[in-house]
């Protein structure tokens, strides 16, 4: 992964402790622009860290980073700009409906209004669209969280774990949503325990272990078969 | 790309961010009535209470007024701010938020928007309230009245708003949150109190505005320290 544009994800020995716990280590990492890179790695290997530290929620402990070209911690607010993150969590406030938190996130973006009811319809939530989000499944929260990523209309994407919680036809949606953001010329980082679902899809695969980054090759891992 | 999405810099923006965030607070609590209830149930208690043990000395109940009202807006104000942003932190909303573009003083600004409003109606619903019960004459000075509750309340809801997305996180935020924070506004609740005595005794008028204006200045500082500062309260 290089070239001599900006790169859309530099990371020069970055490092990150919890108290005395270095949960990164020395992580260097360049993903050129428009490139679909898979996160793989075992519980508490550091993926979430690794995307709550570039998408600007956590400091790096040691070394730099850049986004595009922007500092994460001198010029966050750059890289804010340019980043859509979907968290492990619902990231909604469950007081408020559906169309209420993606408006909400519109005003905040500078998005146009009528962006909201074009998400609610491509995430399959325009039924739900006035129900409240505590009512909703997680699977529902789910497709509100990919709902507001298409929101922030973002450069980077950075998705921790997107498949999680939904049905097939969520996962297709999530499938079809890679797709375009290569299509696009979008960059994605993305965190998934199913990285047979990915292979095909993505154009790189590395993989965290105990805070260590490593490069993976990519393989097709046989699909069970499922009679019809 | 399929949105649009447009430049989102610029006064116009941040003014627009300020109020959605103290919108979403406002119509979340309208709906889960989290803080109202506490506030009401504790400030009503408080008066009554207090009325009620200084009933027989009605030159004393004057006079202990201005003391009873803030005491109950004060602590009435540690319940709200403590549930501030427990609605942002269920489910991740915040952790969403700070990825946003937004300018971390918005973000404040807009909860404190929010907090200041429920303070601000708290203490107009308690002013007359606290007039009948303790027999204290405030027809003679209501504009300044207004002026101080508003005021007072605004340098409160600053302190408060800071020091509750400090403690956010905490387990212990309920019992830190006041530790914490009350040092800070003892200036602000001082001076209410002395503005709220100076109207209700109708002796100085010009004592009355000296501390309205002490007060304003008290928000100015606080206001421009706390919102320069927030950042750092919510990095990690």
């Amino acid at each position: 992964m290089s070239g001599s544009e900006a790169a859309a994800v530099e990371l020069d020995d970055v490092g990150r402790r919890w108290g005395r716990e270095r949960v990164l280590r020395e992580i260097s990492l360049r993903v050129a622009p428009g490139r679909l890179v898979a996160l793989n790695g075992s519980n508490g290997s550091g993926k979430t860290t690794l995307l709550r530290l570039l998408a600007t929620r956590l400091r790096p402990s040691s070394g730099r980073g850049r986004i595009f070209g922007h500092d994460l911690v001198r010029e966050a607010a750059a890289v804010r700009r340019r980043i859509g993150y979907l968290s492990v969590q619902s990231g909604s406030y469950g007081t408020l409906s559906a169309r209420e938190n993606l408006k909400l996130v519109a005003t905040l973006v500078g998005a146009d209004p009528a962006a909201v009811d074009s998400a609610l319809r491509r995430v399959g939530l325009e039924p739900h669209a006035d129900r409240r989000v505590r009512v909703f499944s997680s699977g529902m929260k789910r497709r509100l969280g990919l709902a507001r990523l298409l929101l922030t209309d973002a450069e980077l994407w950075l998705l921790d774990e997107p498949y999680a919680s939904l049905d097939e036809d969520g996962r297709v949606l999530v499938d079809g949503l890679l797709d375009e953001a290569k299509r696009d010329g979008r960059t994605v980082l993305v965190v998934s325990h199913e990285p047979e679902r990915l292979v095909g899809r993505v154009d790189a695969a590395i993989r965290l272990e105990q805070g260590r980054l490593h490069a993976v090759p990519l393989q097709a891992r046989p699909r069970p078969e499922v009679p019809s | 790309m399929t949105t649009g999405r447009r430049a989102t810099a610029g006064p116009l923006s941040d003014l627009r961010a300020v109020l959605a965030i103290a919108g979403k607070d406002l119509r979340s609590e309208a709906r889960s009535r989290a803080a109202t209830v506490a506030t009401v149930f504790f400030s009503s208690v408080t008066l009554v209470v207090l009325a009620f043990a200084l009933g027989r000395d009605s030159d004393l109940m004057t006079r202990a007024a201005p003391g009873v009202l803030w005491v109950a807006l004060a602590f009435s104000g540690v319940i709200s701010a403590a549930q501030a942003y427990q609605s942002d932190l269920a489910d991740g909303a915040f952790e969403q938020l700070l990825t946003l573009p937004l300018p971390r003083a918005a973000l404040f600004l807009g909860k404190l928007l929010a907090n200041w409003f429920t303070m601000t109606v708290l203490g107009a619903v308690l002013l007359p309230v606290a007039s009948v019960l303790f027999d204290a004459p405030i027809a003679g000075g209501v504009p300044q009245l207004l002026a101080t509750v508003t005021l007072g309340t605004l340098g409160f809801a600053i302190v408060a708003t800071f020091y509750a997305a400090l403690t956010a996180n905490l387990v212990a935020r309920e019992s830190l949150l006041p530790v914490l924070m009350f040092p800070v506004v003892v200036p602000v609740l001082l001076a209410s109190v002395r503005a709220t005595e100076a109207i209700v005794s109708g002796a100085d008028p010009a004592l009355a505005g000296d501390w309205i204006e002490l007060l304003a200045g008290f928000d100015l500082v606080y206001l421009v320290v706390t919102s320069a500062i927030f950042h750092i309260v919510v990095e990690e």
